[in-house]
């Protein structure tokens, strides 16, 4: 970034927030390293709970539109991530979709192949180290000596932040490549041409397996799928051609093919490329034409090879998906 | 894209689709949605009158898109098509709802059958939004034809084509040509003389200058697409020669079935068993004797062998009940005094004149005997020193209901007719499909019986399935007159609805190359992007759906096209 230029100009206000989310994202905005200096060069954060302590009322009493920027990390999972994502939608002038979680609803989303009452069942009733006789679950309202103390509504279904409210950028990724984010913040601060609204940015739009550098050819035919574990990989050869699921070519390149470089298939967390409504509906038709089968019951045994192929395919992306959730 | 201005049409087509869906009620529900402009119900869309009114209003209203809720558009969606084409607008630019086949002829609740047609048009509609115009493509025809096997089906084509003044290159396998008819003596129902019917053919295909014969040939690998295939052919073995040609017809025929796979009938184990093949060269020489030289005094000819049994094919070969007819007039002229057993399951004497011939034959004192196909194939054994016969048949007699046993001095088999065992190589070089029965696919059963899926290439006579030689005489001549009419257009249309692949989204993952069942995708190694052969490509969708990186778009099946029209079925709306 060009230090000169962006002094001249008045700081931008940033603000970082995470809904239901891991913390890894912001953290990425950390990993920036050195850049992350550039960044306060040239922006105020004035909203960051895992950086700075500042209130939800000091956030609802600032003038709309007056934050610049906010990367919105996290799925909307509980009406206090709800709230946040309207009250910053108000207030900010660029909302960005900053993470898989906030773009697809991520690896909280996966929470949409249950439901709420299933979920609470298991957590306060049913889990191994849970010691709960009285049965008691989380209440909206607990009356407490002081007054009355409101809890976070637990939603049945996760939601993507675009489902909730209008959002401007979207940025892929679990989490998202820092250096994308240092591409797409000095863009914004130089004044960069940016693209539409609604546009994914921090990525591309070819998907993995243009960058990636093994081997592959046409013969994708697979006897037996296999989890990383149970092959030798041989390091230069397509992870699909040796039976292995890469989501690979149905994912949006610009992490740099890092889990393939790291010799680990693709798992998909840049999301689908452009066009494609459903990565895991795309990666499945795709796999479908690898079964090297002649019989129905061969094919049927193929297919059970694939293990956890809801939790496979849709990892990522399942409350963003045509899918949705799993039909109640 | 242009604001999109829809016409909706629902038909009532007669009673039949009016009886049982309230049409005004679909046509003025769908009337206020957006981008309608107008919605009409008429009592035959099809008529003339229908597709004025069509016209008409798109002229009038300035229509961009179209939709008829009618029947099947297997039916009639060229009709519309045509009629939007002459009104100005591009036929890809309309969408059919199908509320006959799929709604009033399923149903019988008359208010479901309703909302269903209103589901059904509300999908169209939201479908023809994401239409776009297709340009109609064709590519030019060479007028040379490829016909691989010289029977009597691929010598008339061949005969048929180049009396046009059009080049033909016959290939045959064999030393000679002539096929099956080569090798047989008479023909049922009139008795007459197969060499007479083939040695003028086979003469007037020798001396034709525009038919190159290739004997003792076999076809390579055919590339290309119709109106421009090539392949190398090696004569004798060796010799290549490249030929290019715009048209196919396979007429590769059948072979006879090799019965000494049924125990029960001891061929090539009890002498004087033979088959109906060996007969006809018996009977070609002039001379019905045993392997002894005698005349034999009883004759059994048994129907149905490696027929019409799942243990070897379920299929029934169609000429050989005449044939085994054929044999007793014949028999009969030779041994005046010979017994005659036609040892059958079921007579089938299905074609022009065949009934009477069966009549007929009945009063040439011949004894029949039935037997069950299924479960009491007869039992043929060598018979004893005492007999005074040389073999033996031990049958369950079907209409008696009683075990007998048939001597006889000669039996023959009515072997059934299949397959050549180089058939798979023949199709996969020319690109066609072979049915569970291994005879070759064609495009329609009823409406298209010569063609195939690939266009450019025609199947005719035995190969296509058994059949006795008028038709296969017949088919030859209609695949004739196909390849006539291409050549003379001198250009083809081709596929409109292809794949393209968009080389800017392609990652290279290949996962599209092999799945083509037409073989027109492939890698492009310079490009890191696969590539569509537009000519070669069917439109089928295969490799669209296969392209997980969503880079194949299928013309006029494109994902924002179905997606809006199951949205529309389901009246969903999901947001992205
Ligand atoms: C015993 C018997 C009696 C019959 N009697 C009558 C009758 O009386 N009346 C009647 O109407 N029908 C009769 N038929 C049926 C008749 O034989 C067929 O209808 C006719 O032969 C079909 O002609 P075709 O040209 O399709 O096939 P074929 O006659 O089988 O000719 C196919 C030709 O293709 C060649 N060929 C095969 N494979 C290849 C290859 N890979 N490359 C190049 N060339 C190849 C073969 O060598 C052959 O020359 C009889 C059939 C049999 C078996
Ligand atoms: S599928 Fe995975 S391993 Fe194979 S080329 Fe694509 S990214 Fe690489
Ligand atoms: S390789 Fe796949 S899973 Fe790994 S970071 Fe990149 S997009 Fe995500
Ligand atoms: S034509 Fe007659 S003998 Fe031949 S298979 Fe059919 S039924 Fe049997
Ligand atoms: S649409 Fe079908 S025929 Fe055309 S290229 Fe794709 S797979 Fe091949
Ligand atoms: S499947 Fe799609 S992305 Fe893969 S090579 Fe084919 S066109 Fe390209």
């Amino acid at each position: 970034m060009d230090k000169e230029q962006t002094a001249a100009k008045p700081k931008l206000k940033l603000a970082v927030y995470w809904g239901a989310a891991c913390g890894g994202c912001c953290v990425s905005v950390l990993d920036t390293h050195e850049k992350l200096l550039d960044i306060v060069a040239a922006a105020d954060p004035v909203f960051w709970p895992i950086a700075m302590d500042i209130k939800y009322k000091d956030v609802e009493n600032m003038p709309d539109k007056s934050i610049d920027l906010t990367l919105f990390n996290g799925a909307i999972r509980n009406s206090e991530n709800l709230h946040m994502a309207k009250v910053l939608r108000n207030k900010t002038k660029i909302l960005v979709a900053y993470g898989a979680c906030a773009y697809m609803g991520g690896i909280p989303g996966l929470a949409n192949f249950s439901d709420k009452e299933a979920i609470f069942r298991r957590v306060y009733d049913e889990s191994e180290s849970t010691n709960n006789p009285e049965k008691i679950h989380p209440q909206r309202e607990v009356k407490v000596k002081e007054g009355t103390i409101e809890m976070p509504q637990f939603f049945n279904d996760v939601y993507t932040l675009n489902h909730v409210v209008d959002v401007d950028y979207f940025i892929p990724g679990c989490p998202p490549q820092s250096e994308r984010l240092v591409e797409v913040f000095s863009a914004i601060v130089t004044g960069a041409q940016l693209p539409p609204p609604g546009s994914v940015v921090g990525a591309n739009d070819k998907t993995n397996c243009d960058e990636c550098k093994r081997k592959k050819t046409d013969n994708k035919l697979v006897k037996k799928f296999f989890r990383p574990w149970e092959i030798q990989d041989d390091k230069e050869t397509c992870f699909l051609e040796q039976g292995v699921i890469c989501m690979g070519p149905a994912t949006r390149s610009g992490c740099g093919v890092r889990c393939v470089v790291g010799n680990s298939p693709c798992r998909g967390c840049y999301g689908p490329p452009p066009g494609v409504t459903d990565p895991g509906a795309k990666m499945m038709s795709a796999i479908g034409t690898m079964i090297d089968a002649n019989k129905p019951e061969e094919i049927d045994e193929i297919i059970e090879t694939i293990v956890d192929p809801a939790g496979l395919f849709y990892r990522f992306s399942l409350p963003g998906s045509i899918l949705g959730r799993k039909v109640q | 894209m242009e604001e999109p201005r829809i016409g909706v049409y629902i038909c009532w087509c007669g009673t039949n689709i009016a009886k049982m869906v309230d049409v005004e009620a679909v046509a003025s529900e769908v009337s206020s949605m957006p981008h309608v402009v107008l919605a009409k119900n008429y009592k035959y869309m099809c008529s003339d009158p229908g597709q004025e009114l069509i016209i008409k209003d798109i002229k009038v209203h300035n229509l961009n898109r179209v939709i008829v809720a009618a029947c099947s558009p297997r039916i009639h969606e060229l009709t519309f098509r045509t009629a939007c084409e002459k009104a100005g607008i591009n036929p890809y630019l309309f969408e059919m709802a199908n509320i006959r086949e799929q709604d009033s002829w399923v149903h019988t609740d008359r208010s479901e059958a309703t909302k269903k047609a209103i589901d059904l048009v509300i999908a169209a509609i939201r479908r023809v939004r994401f239409h776009e115009a297709l340009e109609k493509r064709s590519v030019s025809v060479n007028p040379a034809t490829l016909v691989i096997g010289g029977g009597i089906a691929g010598m008339t084509a061949s005969l048929e084509i180049a009396a046009s003044g059009k080049q033909v290159y016959l290939v045959e396998k064999a030393d000679h040509l002539g096929g099956m008819v080569a090798q047989l003596d008479l023909t049922f129902p009139h008795l007459s003389s197969a060499q007479q019917i083939i040695h003028p053919l086979i003469q007037r295909v020798k001396n034709n200058p525009n038919i190159k014969v290739f004997l003792n040939t076999q076809i390579q690998q055919v590339h290309g697409y119709i109106g421009n295939f090539n392949t190398t052919i090696l004569q004798n073995g060796n010799e290549s020669v490249e030929i290019e040609f715009g048209n196919i017809i396979a007429a590769v025929g059948l072979k006879p079935f090799d019965p000494v796979v049924i125990p029960e009938y001891g061929y090539k184990k009890i002498p004087d068993v033979v088959t109906s093949v060996e007969f006809e060269q018996m009977l070609l020489s002039g001379l019905i004797q045993t392997s002894e030289g005698k005349d034999p005094r009883n004759v059994a000819i048994i129907h149905c062998v490696g027929s019409r049994n799942k243990k070897f094919h379920e299929y029934c070969s169609r000429v050989c009940c005449m044939t085994a007819l054929k044999y007793v007039h014949q028999i009969r002229a030779a041994l005046p005094d010979a017994n005659i057993f036609e040892v059958y399951a079921d007579m089938r004497a299905y074609g022009k004149g065949h009934e009477e011939f069966y009549a007929h034959t009945t009063h040439k004192q011949i004894i029949f005997l039935m037997f069950d196909q299924q479960t009491g194939l007869p039992r043929i054994r060598k018979a004893g020193a005492a007999d005074k016969c040389n073999i033996i048949i031990e049958m369950d007699e079907l209409l008696s209901g009683i075990s007998i046993e048939v001597p006889v001095d000669m039996v023959v088999l009515m072997t059934n007719m299949e397959a050549h065992d180089d058939v798979k190589e023949v199709v996969r070089s020319i690109g066609v499909s072979l049915c569970g029965n291994q005879f070759f696919i064609e495009k329609h059963p009823k409406l298209d019986p010569v063609a195939t899926t690939t266009g450019g290439v025609y199947i005719v006579g035995g190969c296509q399935g058994p059949k006795d030689i008028p038709d296969s005489v017949s088919q030859a001549r209609a695949a004739a007159a196909r390849i006539l009419a291409t050549i003379a257009q001198e250009s083809v249309p081709v596929e409109v609805t292809t794949a393209q692949v968009n080389e800017l989204l392609c990652c290279g993952c290949q996962t599209c190359v092999r799945v083509c069942p037409y073989s027109a995708v492939s890698y492009d190694e310079s490009k890191k992007s696969s590539v569509v052969n537009e000519v070669l490509c069917k439109g089928c969708g295969t490799c669209g759906a296969a392209c997980p990186a969503g880079a194949i778009k299928c013309k006029h099946f494109t994902d924002s096209q179905i997606l809006a029209e199951i949205e529309g079925i389901m009246s969903l709306s999901y947001k992205y």
